[in-house]
Formats: structure tokens, sequence, C-alpha cells
């Protein structure tokens, strides 16, 4: 295929045309905005499809595109080129985004019909997914922190959508404000690496880091350290505040304020992926400054954390949003125990099942107009279908063998179990790989309580149960459950129905998915042969395959993940790990089910076990308390009225008004040189002119003889000057 | 038997009669006769001085430059007299004083 503007720039354009064309029509048309709006990311689905075919069609070799244009150009050293950078991740990329915003948009369709604000819905929808495809789509970090900004306002405007309710509206704020922190330090990265590369596209990063260009330190608060984990740190700040890793968790489970597809959106395809999406394109730089241990800590934390959190929730939808910070936990575990393809993979995987489990929620909450757990249980009788789809994606996420998050979370697992035990690296990986073992315990256990408490069981409501409305099979309501659901089976991502590669699918009879999406780090040598291209220039497939060739770099200090080599090593981890999951889980569904079903175990009984953890647990660790009441109302606010103070106490009232007195004194003198020198002067001439005219006035008589008088006057008087006196 | 001082006495003497003769008419044709007399004395003088004392044509061809431009003066300065006429209906000098100030 050839690749040209006109078939590429349209998976961006489509969506942010809908957008536009939305934003004239909301008045005007708005029947047309749902229309538009799901013809826009359809558009940008057929093209995604068009390249991931291309991309993925030939095994083991690597191709690109990289086409530019100079966005503006300041001379030599303010030089900026957007462009369109597409590789085999890239297009897989594509593929997801595209493939789940256009069933999160038809499903919105049936969700939100009847809402007061269903046309403006659909504008952001437009909005926010178009700037995720973009980011996808960038090929420098300026344009990704724009798009990346764009979303963050998209976000922010979604969440707060129903800005009626208090909470929504401060939910929004707090989602904008907590992103923005780690924005600052994203930004503060680019501008490093924008210092030391001289320009901020992956290529030349890439071609940077393996030149060793970030060998240097920096001096930062008086301390000395090494520029690329500096900029590592910064841009991985990025990815925390985005995709709500711990710290800066606190974010996410509040989006859930917004209507269900846009959490759907936000917690899928769109602004959580970014993030692991931005690490995972800058991942050489983090093996440069050797970050991958504290990312593997960070990960490890947020994955265990956030499921023993997820635990204790009552609220269908706060089970999910905290789901989804574990798993994205899991992909940043990935990231630092070097496990680049299986961390893309589980965002690929997560995406699609998490997508799908937030639009049965959706489903639901619209059933029953309720979120609260306790007060459903028995509705399988109701939404057969919704059950099925959420039964699917609940076994995708708990890890169970066969469907898709077995396949992904497993090789991050036993890429984990890898790096403690057969790495040579101690046990700074132990924590981690523990962290994420008992992650994968608590997960199928939460996951199956949701599903036990809202679908099985009597109902506990019945008044509720009787008012919910028996589903029928609905084009915008079931059939993109179904369809997402088909996707959470694993083959599709491994190419064997194991998930170990073991049995060949008839479909897919390679592993695709790790044959190409490869870590840069393992052959970061073929970047050093990418070219730009203007736009306007066709390349075709041909001229842009290149054989995948092995790299090792002197200037890759740190652990950059498992030793291909060491195929025994990694065949023992990934199995024993593989076996330890599955034993894991099937052990944890089955107490779930004693739990929830038989009733034999009283929960009740851990409650009060673990009465002091379970109160942490309904306190969410106690992060809001300590960032509001530690960190703004003593720190932050205390600095805030400090500054303050200095502002309007010191600088207002001393340089300000001191100044103002200084000033009016100033003009008090100039006024009074004005009034009286300059006035005066000025009328002295005009005094003088009206003088000299009454008098030269008189000479000028009109009779000729007079002045012919003077001029014999004149005459004589100037001869006898001339001849007597000089 | 007549020297230089002839000459000059002679140029004099027309030159006050100009004079005369602008100060005192009040008929703008003869005011412009007078104009005529001052140029033909100082004529005069460049023909005497030439004559008697650098002895040389450079005199005569400037009273020949004067005779063309006192005749052009003339031309012109009876044809805006003529229009005033025709304007005005007088040629009294102390009539025409538009350019009092």
């Amino acid at each position: 295929m050839e690749y040209t503007i006109a078939n590429v720039a349209p998976i961006f354009l489509a969506p942010f045309f809908a957008f536009a064309l939305n934003c004239l029509l909301i008045k005007k048309a708005p029947k047309l905005v749902d229309k538009v709006s799901v013809l826009g990311i359809l558009v940008a689905f057929v093209f995604a499809i068009r390249i991931a075919v291309d991309f993925t069609g030939v095994a083991n070799t690597d191709y690109y595109i990289h086409k530019v244009f100079t966005w503006f150009d300041l001379g030599e050293t303010f030089k900026i080129d957007m462009g369109i950078y597409i590789d085999n991740m890239g297009a897989i990329m594509l593929l997801m985004v595209t493939g789940v915003a256009s069933l999160i948009h038809i499903f919105s369709t049936w969700y939100m019909k009847g809402d007061v604000r269903y046309e403006r819905f659909f504008l952001y929808m437009s909005l926010f997914t178009s700037a995720m495809l973009g980011l996808v789509l960038s090929d420098n970090l300026l344009s990704v922190f724009i798009f990346w900004e764009i979303m963050g306002f998209c976000s922010y405007s979604l969440i707060g959508f129903y800005f009626e309710k208090e909470k929504a509206g401060y939910a929004s704020i707090k989602a904008f404000m907590t992103t923005r922190v780690g924005d600052v330090f994203f930004l503060l990265g680019i501008l490093a690496i924008w210092h030391t590369v001289g320009s901020v596209d992956f290529v030349s990063i890439y071609n940077a880091v393996q030149a060793g260009a970030f060998g240097t330190t920096v001096s930062f608060l008086g301390m000395e350290v090494g520029l690329a984990a500096f900029a590592g740190v910064c841009i991985f700040l990025g990815t925390i505040g985005k995709s709500a890793q711990f710290p800066l968790q606190v974010w996410l489970p509040d989006a859930m304020m917004g209507p269900t597809p846009c959490s759907a959106l936000i917690h899928a395809a769109t602004m959580v992926a970014a993030g692991v999406y931005l690490s995972l394109r800058m991942y050489p730089m983090m093996v440069a400054g050797d970050l991958l241990n504290l990312i593997a800590m960070i990960g490890g934390i947020t994955a265990f954390g956030a499921a023993t959190i997820a635990m204790i929730q009552t609220d269908l939808k706060a089970v999910l949003a905290y789901s989804t910070i574990s798993q994205l936990g899991y992909m940043v575990l990935g990231i630092g125990v070097g496990s680049y393809n299986a961390a893309f993979m589980h965002l690929i995987t997560h995406a699609v099942f998490k997508a799908c489990l937030f639009l049965s929620a959706g489903s639901v909450i619209h059933t029953v107009h309720t979120q609260e757990m306790p007060e459903m249980g028995g509705l399988r009788h109701k939404m057969k279908w919704t059950w099925i789809a959420m039964w699917c994606c609940t076994l995708a996420i708990a890890g169970v063998p066969i469907f898709s998050g077995f396949v992904s979370k497993d090789r991050i697992l036993g890429d984990a179990l890898y790096t403690a035990l057969h790495a040579g690296l101690g046990y700074k990986y132990a924590v981690p790989a523990l962290l994420g073992f008992l992650g994968a315990f608590l997960t199928p256990f939460y996951m199956c309580r949701m599903m036990f408490l809202t679908f099985h069981g009597k109902p506990r409501d019945q008044h509720i149960y009787d008012h919910a409305h028996s589903e029928h099979l609905k084009l915008n309501q079931n059939v993109p459950l179904l369809i997402l659901s088909v996707f959470t089976l694993g083959m599709f991502f491994s190419g064997s129905l194991t998930g170990l590669g073991k049995i060949p699918a008839p479909v897919v009879p390679t592993e695709w998915f790790k044959t190409l999406v490869d870590s840069p780090t393992n052959n970061l040598e073929r970047f050093s042969t990418y070219t730009k291209q203007q736009f306007g220039s066709v390349d075709t497939r041909e001229n842009r395959v290149l054989e995948k060739t092995v790299y090792d770099s002197e200037a890759m200090t740190g652990y950059a993940g498992p030793n291909p080599d060491n195929k025994d090593g990694l065949h023992h981890a990934h199995v024993e790990g593989a076996i330890a999951s599955v034993v894991i889980v099937a052990c944890s569904i089955f107490l779930a089910f004693l739990m929830y079903i038989r009733g034999t175990i009283d929960p009740g009984k851990f409650v009060k076990m673990f009465s002091g953890w379970v109160t942490a647990l309904k306190n969410k660790y106690y992060f809001d308390e300590i960032y509001i009441d530690v960190i703004i109302q003593k720190g932050l606010l205390k600095f805030n009225n400090f500054l303050a103070y200095v502002d309007m106490g010191l600088y207002d009232r001393y340089a300000i008004d001191g100044w103002e007195k200084v000033s009016r004194t100033l003009y008090r003198a100039s006024r009074w040189f004005d009034d009286n020198v300059v006035d005066n002067t000025v009328d002295a001439f005009g005094v003088l002119a009206k003088t000299g005219h009454a008098v030269l006035r008189g000479l000028q008589s009109g009779l000729i003889q007079i002045y012919f008088i003077v001029l014999i006057i004149a005459l004589a008087i100037m001869t006898v000057w001339i001849n007597f006196i000089v | 038997m007549f020297g230089l001082e002839w000459y000059l006495g002679i140029s004099l003497v027309l030159f006050f009669v100009g004079i005369a003769v602008i100060l005192s008419r009040k008929n703008i044709v003869a005011i412009l006769l007078g104009v005529e007399l001052i140029l033909n004395s100082a004529a005069l003088n460049f023909v005497a001085y030439s004559r008697f004392v650098t002895q040389n044509l450079d005199g005569h061809i400037f009273s020949l430059f004067i005779i063309v431009i006192a005749a052009a003066e003339a031309a012109v300065g009876l044809a805006i007299v003529i229009r005033y006429f025709q304007i005005n209906n007088t040629i009294h000098v102390d009539e025409a004083k538009e350019l009092r100030g």
C-alpha cells in the first residue's frame, strides 16, 4: 500500500472534523450530531484497519512510516517538525483505539438517549478520540504533549458532564489538577530532552540514546542526576499522572462521576492508555536511565494496592475503576521488568475487556437505575446478553486460560518471576513480582464478587428487580458488548488457544504480537536507518521494510529486560508463573464462590478479622486525606498564604503604593512646570505674533506707490550705509 | 568735450524723473512709462562706463539685453493693465489695492 497524507491523516482528522462539524450542527441540527460522530469514528476505523492489515501482514519484519512537515522554523536551534510516525506498535494501537471507540460511540447512542446534553456528549467524545488518535500518530514528544493536554481537557469536561451534581464538578477539577502534576514534569522532561538532543522526535531520541548522548549529568536541586534518569523520571511522572499510578491514582476512582460510556473511553481506549503508551515509546530512555526497578516497584504497588481497595467497594463502577488502576499497574510492572511486548499486549487486551466491562456496567446501571451492588442481585434472568458479555470479560481480567488476560498478564508475571529469580539482580525485583502475584490472587476475587453480587443469587431489592426491563438484543445496546467479548479470547492475541504458543490456531499460525511488537532496546540500531520524509512523497511497503537486527549497545547500562538468549530460564519462569497463576486464579474464584454463592464462608468474619485494614481500605488508604489535609492544607495552603502575603502585604503595599507616591509627586512637579513655564512660553509667542502682525499689517497697504516709496527709502538708507558708514 | 560726468548726469536726471513719475502719477500706464525711464537710465550707465572705463563691448551687450527685457516687461505690464481694465473698468493705481493685508 502506498502512504501519503491522504490515507493516514483521516484517522485523526475524521473524528476531529466530526467534532468541528458538530460544533456548528449542535444548535442548528441536533438530530445529526450523534450520526456525524459515529460516522467520523467509523471512517477512522476503516483507515486504521487498512494500516493494521498492511503492517501486520508479513512477520519478522519491521515496517514504519515517518513523515513530517515543518511546523515553525526560527533558525537552526528552534525548528519544530510535526509529523506522523507509525510502526507496528502504533498500527495495532490505532486499530484498538478506533475499534473500541467506535463501539463505545454506538453504545452511547443507546445509553445517553434522552439525556439532557445528549449532543454535547458526542461533541466531547469525538474530540477525545481524535486527540488520542493524534497522540498515537505523533512522531514527537511536543505534539504528544499537545494531544495529551487536549485529552486532559476532554476528560475534565466529560467527568464533570453532570455538573449539576456538586460531586461531579469537584471530581472533574480533581482529575484535571492531579494529572496536571504529572504533566508539569512531563513538560520538564521534554525540555531536558530538547536541550540535549536538539529535537524531540522519537527517532532522534532513540538515536541519541544509542549514541550515548544522555551520559552527562544535570544539576537538579543541588544534586547531580544522570540526564537520562532525570528526563526518564520526568516523563514517567507524566505516565503516573495520566495512567493513575501510585501515588497520583486518586483521580481515577472519582472519574466515574461522568457518564458510563465516557468512563469506558477514559479507562480503556484513550486517557489512561496514553500514559502507558508514552512510557513504551520512551522505553529506551527508561532503560538508559536505569529506571526499570523504580517503574516495576510503582507498578507492583499500584497493582496490589488498587486490587485491595476494589475488594470492599459496593459501587459497581468503583470496582471497575479500581480494577483499571490495578491493571494499569500490571502494565507498568511489565515495562518495569522489561516485558515490553507483554506490557503493550496487556494494554490492548485490557482496553478491550475493560471497555466491555464498563459498557456492561452501563447497561446494568441504565436498566436498574442504581450503582450500588447490594441493591442488585439475580439480574442474570433479566439481562442475559449483558451477563454473558460481562462474564467473558471477568474471566479475561481474572486471567483464566483461553481468555486474553491470561495471555498478557501471565507473560508480565512470568517475566517478573524470571527477573526476580533468574536475572541475577539480587532481590530488588522480588517485591514487585510478589506484589504482582498477590494482585493476581485478588483480581479474580473482586471481579467474581462483583459478578456474583450483581447477577447471581436472589434479588436483594425486589422493587428494583421488578422494575428492571427484560433485555432484548439491541444493535446499540448488547451487540457492541458481544463484539467486544468475542475479542476477549486469547487466541486473537497469542495465536494459540492456551496462550503458551503450543497449539497453533488455524487462523494465525504465528505469535504475531510477539513477533511484531518488539522492544526497541533489542534492536535500537534499526532506528538509525529510519529517515524522515516530507509530506507529499509517496512510500510503499516495499521500500520501507527492514529486517530486524539485534542490538547490543554500551549505552544501555540499565537492566533492559529478560535476556532472550536464556531460553531455558525464560521457559521455566513462564511455565512456573503460568502454573502458579492458574492455581491462584482457581483458588481465588473458588473462594469468591464459597463466600458469595454458597455462603459457607461469611465475608463478615474477614471484615472483623482485618477491621483496621478494612477501615483503611474504605478510606482508600487515606490518600485523599493525606493530599487534602496534609499536603494541601498544611503545606500548599500555608505556602499559598505566604505568597499572598508577599504579593498583597509586601509588594502591593510597599512597591506598588510607594511607586504611586513617587509618581504622584513627579506628576505634581511636572504639572507645575507645564502650567507655568511651558504655557507662558507658548503664550509669549502668541503675543509676539499678534504685535508683529499689527505692525506689519499696516505696511501691507496694497498701494503700489507706497511700496515703491519704502523701496526707495530702503535703497537710500543702504546707499548711505554702504558709502559713509561701513 | 562731453566726458563721463555728462552721461552720468543725464542718467541721474533720467532716473529721478522716472522715480518722480512713478510716485506722482496715478495712471498705471504712466507708471510703466516711468519704469521704462529708470531702465533706460541704467542702460545709459552701462554704455557710458563701457565707453570711458572698460573700453570693451560688455556694457553694450548688457544694454541690448536691458532693451529686450524692457520690451518684454512692457508687453507683460500692458497686458496686465488691459486685463485689469476689462475687469475693474479703471486703471487708477489707488483703486488697485486688492493685495492689502
